[in-house]
Order: structure tokens, then sequence, then C-alpha cells
């Protein structure tokens, strides 16, 4: 009796709380035009209405009426029914939070960043986050990792044993858990091209570099957020690092834009994503290529590294610069890229939509002509590797980095790097 | 039927404030937390000034996203704010300059008006498996009745205008007059205040929204790059 009563309160308690002034401005913003239905990959693969963006305002947007309109202050607050609220936490936990239907909002509303809040809010209300997304604090604080796996293994398996890892240096490297757990290619190939590059660079101890975050950010469950930001700013401070160098597109983007509001202030060194300093290496003649590869190639942007944070040029920039090769692109890419499917830690809970969301990346691909589908970041390695396996479409998939480093390692290719060494 | 109406018009009059202050006041309660987060650009710039505008006053992101309903969006938008503007004729005297002015074209926006609205409704009907909101539709209905009633009294069945005015006057100055001897004028009044409780808060808040998105849009290349 107690705990149905105080489920009873819990509904009529306010839904505003969360949110931010412009994000309560938006959720009253929205036409309704279902304009941004065309881009939603959910949409695209389920036809289900009730996961669209609009439906979602819709529905957050009567909680609130019911709560805290002006009809509920002259009378009495409304109790939403739990099953409603259920469906509704099951809705805004189906979305990839890709943040293509921001991108082409008729009003521009920031729904990337809106989505999270939502889930946050039904978290605090006890209904969110869904299926194994609820273990991840509990795994983050016993492992560092979300993924449960030893932290004493994150590098293992995958750090190249010639490359040297300076205590201290300007420049830091941060693996990220995706990477380092389950895309170990790319994350090799990042210390790879760094290696090459010849700069030196610093990492933090396999214990000490844990996760960034984002998967308890993206789910809504910002308890440890605080704890997390300040462990690895100080971890990196003390080792005078200047540029924090990652190369998953989720880090990225909460290192950039969040671990700032959670550290109190700004931090001490820059956050940029490996291409920016491949691309830059490349520009400054710190890395060039002497083989080519003669392939058609396409390259898919992450939504958090196009949309999230505006690199779009210089991925692009890296894969022109290798000889011979042929740059495609997606009928939708840079900031108007569809979801690969593995967005907004939804892929372990919605396997099927992210499988047929991926479906969809290889098909175009495919159908493009490409030899092989470029990508970015750990979440789509995973996924678009998952959804490939008993497609009738295949094609090779490779990280940039990775394709990069695979170039490179070439006996015959001349380094600025090894010259000075 | 005189004083009915006269209380209903002040009771929707003072509902539509309450639920906007209401709704005001929800804004307001949001969290101060990550304000600052998302935004890496401090400042008004020209350019940044002169999109905006376009935004606001051409719909560019409409534009950019559906020509067809563009079109459609756009024109209803613009006719409902000439016609709204001619309107306020009947509500001041003497008549300011500008309101003169403004007359002809807002003549023209009102049979524009339902044509746009058709227009809409048409598009609405022709996309429904996508995406279906009842609250537009009913919307639509509503200005559509609304427009084709003021259109009949303005070609057939025209009221006495100097009564029309009266009443308006009165309503405004608290001393009501008499009711217009006018069944199609009964129907168009109520219709509007059937309406105004219906509006959409988007009036107010997609502006604020679509002149955020502008800032945000600007500062999404100095998120990691170097300004």
């Amino acid at each position: 009796m107690t705990n149905k009563n105080s489920k009873f309160k819990k509904n009529k308690s306010p839904f505003s709380k969360g949110l931010t002034p412009l994000q309560l401005i938006e959720l009253d913003a929205c036409t309704q035009c279902g304009e941004c239905l065309k881009y939603c990959p959910v949409q695209e693969v389920t036809g289900n209405l009730a996961v669209s963006p609009p439906e979602k305002i819709r529905m957050f947007r009567e909680f609130i009426k019911a709560t805290e309109g002006l009809k509920a202050k002259l009378f009495n607050p409304k109790d939403i029914d739990r099953k409603l609220l259920e469906e509704f936490t099951k809705a805004v936990y189906e979305c990839t939070t890709c943040g293509a239907c921001s991108q082409n909002c008729t009003v521009g509303i920031f729904t990337q960043r809106l989505w999270p809040m939502l889930r946050k809010e039904m978290v605090r209300r006890g209904l969110g986050p869904v299926g194994t997304q609820a273990e991840m604090p509990g795994v983050i604080k016993k492992t560092g990792n979300p993924y449960n796996k030893p932290p004493e293994d994150r590098f293992k398996t995958w750090f190249p044993d010639d490359v040297k890892v300076y205590e201290k240096a300007d420049i830091a490297y941060y693996a990220g858990c995706t990477g380092a757990y389950e895309a170990q290619p790319m994350v090799r190939g990042d210390i790879q091209v760094l290696n090459a590059i010849g700069e030196q660079f610093t990492m933090l101890p396999p214990e000490e570099e844990v996760c960034c975050g984002f998967p308890l950010f993206i789910t809504g469950q910002h308890d440890m957020l605080e704890d997390l930001t300040r462990r690895l700013v100080g971890a990196y401070k003390a080792k005078g690092v200047k540029v924090l160098l990652c190369s998953c597109p989720c880090c990225v983007n909460i290192m950039a834009r969040d671990w700032p509001v959670f550290y109190g202030k700004e931090l001490p060194f820059k956050i940029r994503h490996i291409t920016q300093f491949v691309a830059d290496a490349i520009k400054h003649g710190r890395l060039h290529f002497k083989r080519g590869l003669k392939e058609r190639i396409i390259y898919h942007d992450p939504c958090y590294l196009s949309r999230g944070v505006g690199v779009i040029d210089e991925p692009r920039a890296v894969l022109r610069s290798i000889p011979g090769i042929g740059l495609l692109e997606f009928e939708r890419h840079g900031l108007n890229s569809r979801c690969c499917g593995a967005g907004g830690a939804a892929r372990k809970v919605f396997h099927e939509n992210a499988v047929a969301i991926g479906r969809l990346t290889i098909d175009e691909a495919v159908d493009k002509g490409a030899d092989r589908l470029v990508l970015s970041c750990p979440a789509c390695y995973v996924k678009v590797n998952e959804a490939m396996q008993g497609h009738k479409k295949q094609i090779k998939i490779v990280d940039i980095m990775e394709l990069v480093a695979e170039i490179i390692k070439d006996k015959n290719t001349e380094f600025n790097s090894q010259e000075s060494k | 039927m005189k004083i009915f109406l006269l209380v209903i018009s002040y009771l929707v009059y003072a509902a539509f404030w309450g639920r906007f202050i209401s709704h005001a006041f929800i804004w307001c309660k949001g969290t101060r937390q990550f304000r600052t987060g998302p935004l890496h650009i401090s400042g008004v710039s020209l350019s940044l000034c002169l999109v905006t505008a376009i935004d606001l006053l051409f719909f560019r992101r409409l534009f950019n996203e559906n020509k067809v309903l563009w079109i459609g969006s756009w024109t209803f938008h613009v006719s409902f704010i000439l016609v709204i503007l001619r309107h306020l004729n009947y509500f001041f005297y003497p008549v300011p300059s500008c309101i003169t002015h403004i007359q002809p074209f807002g003549l023209v926006a009102g049979y524009i008006l339902p044509v746009s609205l058709f227009y809409l409704l048409a598009f609405r009907i022709a996309g429904r498996k996508k995406y279906f909101s009842y609250h537009n539709f009913f919307l639509l209905g509503m200005v559509l009745l609304i427009s084709l009633s003021g259109l009949l009294m303005r070609m057939f069945f025209s009221p006495n205008l100097v009564d029309v005015k009266s009443f308006m006057l009165g309503i405004l100055t608290f001393r009501p007059d008499l009711l217009p001897d006018s069944s199609l004028f009964f129907i168009h009044f109520s219709l509007v205040l059937l309406l105004v409780p219906f509006l959409p808060l988007h009036i107010f808040a997609a502006p604020v929204v679509t002149m955020e998105s502008g800032r945000r849009e600007a500062g999404l290349r100095m998120v990691i790059h170097d300004k």
C-alpha cells in the first residue's frame, strides 16, 4: 500500500524539474509538423509512431500539462497512468538519439540534447533506464567500464608492443571503453598512426582510464558523472596534458560539451578527435603516404561527430590524402548523416532495430559501388559489423585509422618520424 | 446573449493570458544545470542576426525541409497576420494611420487565407499516413471556418460595420454595446472566442527556439575546433 501511494505521488510530481528553461520552451515550440519523421532511423525500420519525435514531445507536454498546467494549479494535479508513463519510457529509450530530427527540425529544436534529459526525468521517476542499461552504474563503479570487463585487460589485447607511451606529454590519448573492449582494430590503428606521426604522447594506466560517462549520460543516469569527470580531468592534468585525443565520437562529445559542466569550469586541456590531429599532421607534412590504395571507399559520418561536434571535413581530408582512393558519399552525409543504429545506448536493448538500421547503411554503401565502408566510431564499428552477419549484401568494413595504419605500415612507406628517430 | 458573449470574451481573454503566464512560469522553473553546456558561441554577429531574421520571417528551416509545405505554411502565416492587423481597425478609434495603410493588404490576405488553409488541409490529409496531429487539424478547421465566415460577411452578408466597431470598442472599454444584428457575425465572433484558448504555444516558443538554434549552429564549429 505504501509503495502504491508513493508511486501515486510520484506520477503527480512535476515533470519539468530536470529540464532547462530552453528545453521547456523547445517542448512547446514543436509544431507537430512531422517533417522530422523522414529522417528518424527508428521510424525507417519500425514505423512505430509512438517513437516519433513529435509524439514523444506531445506526450511529455501532456505530462507537464497534467501536473503543472493552469488546470492542475487551480484544481488538483492529475495522476498520470503508470502504463502511459511506461510506454513513453520505452519510446524515449528506443530512440538512438542520433539528432537527425534536430538537424531537420523546422523550428530548430535541439533534440540530440533533449532526449537524454527526458530519459533523466524517467530515471528520476524510477521508470528508466531499460534492460541491461540499469546495470551500468554498478558495473562502471566496479570495473571502470560499462562492459564488465577487467580493468587490467583494457589495453592488453590490442596495444602494439613496439609503441612507447610517455609518462608525461602535451598530448594524451584516451582509448575509450567501446574501442578498448569491443573495437580493438580501431584503437590499435589510432596508436599506430599516432606513433607514425612521431609526436610523444601519454596515456593513463588501464585501471585509471575509466569510462568517460557518456553511457550514463545518454541513459539518464547522472549520479556518477561528476566523480568520473573529476577523476579523469585530474589525472590528465597531473600529466601536464594540453591536448586530449580520442577517436570515439561519443566520448569526444561528452568531454567537449559536458565535462566543463561537471568539472565546474573550463577544462585545463583541449579535446580533439583523432582525425583532426591526423589531418593536421598530413597537412603539415608530419605524416604522408608513399603507398596508395586503388579503391572506392565510402565514409559514414558518426552522428555524435558530425552533428555533435562538427567534425566533418577532417576525416575526408585524411581519406582524400591517401593516393588512389576514390571517396564516395552517402546520400545523407555530413550534418545530415543517417544513424548506423548503434546510438543512444539502444543497441543492446533494441538489438533488432539497430541491426536493421545498420543494414540500411550497408545496403547503400554496396549500391553505391564502394569497395569499403569506412567508419569512425567504435559503436558504429561493432554494430555495422554485427549487422553484416547473415546479411545478403557484404562489404569490407574498416575504421578510418585502421585503414590509415594499414597503408602506412607497409615497409616502403616513409615516415618523417622514422627519419627523425 | 450580449452579456453572455461579453462574459465569455473576458473569460477567454483571461484564460489565454492565464495559460501563457502559467507556461512562462513553467519555462522559468527549469534547472540551471547544462545551461552553458551546449553553447559555444557568445555575442551576436551581423551574419547571425541576418540568418535569424531570415529564419523567422521566411521560415528558412521549413523551406529547406519541404518546399511544398512551406508555400502553404508561409502563405497561411503571413495572410493570417495581415488579416489580424486589418481587424485592428475595429479596436481603435481613431484608427492609427499604419492600420489604415495595411487595409488593402489585409483585404487581399483575407481571400488568400482560406485558400492557404485548404492547401494545408489537403497536404495534411495526403500525408496522414506519416504523422497525424488531431490538434493541428482542429486548429486548421477552426481558422478555416472563421476565415470563410469572415469572407461571407465581406462578400455577401455584410453586417453594419458601425455596430461591429462599437460592439468591439465596447468590449475593450468595458462599456458593452449592442451585439450587431448579424448571425454570421455572431458565428464568426464565437468561433474566434473558441479558437483563442486552443492557440498553440509555439507561436511564442518557436521564434525563441529558432533564434537559439541559429546560435547553436553557428557555434558548432567552435565546440572542438580552434576559435
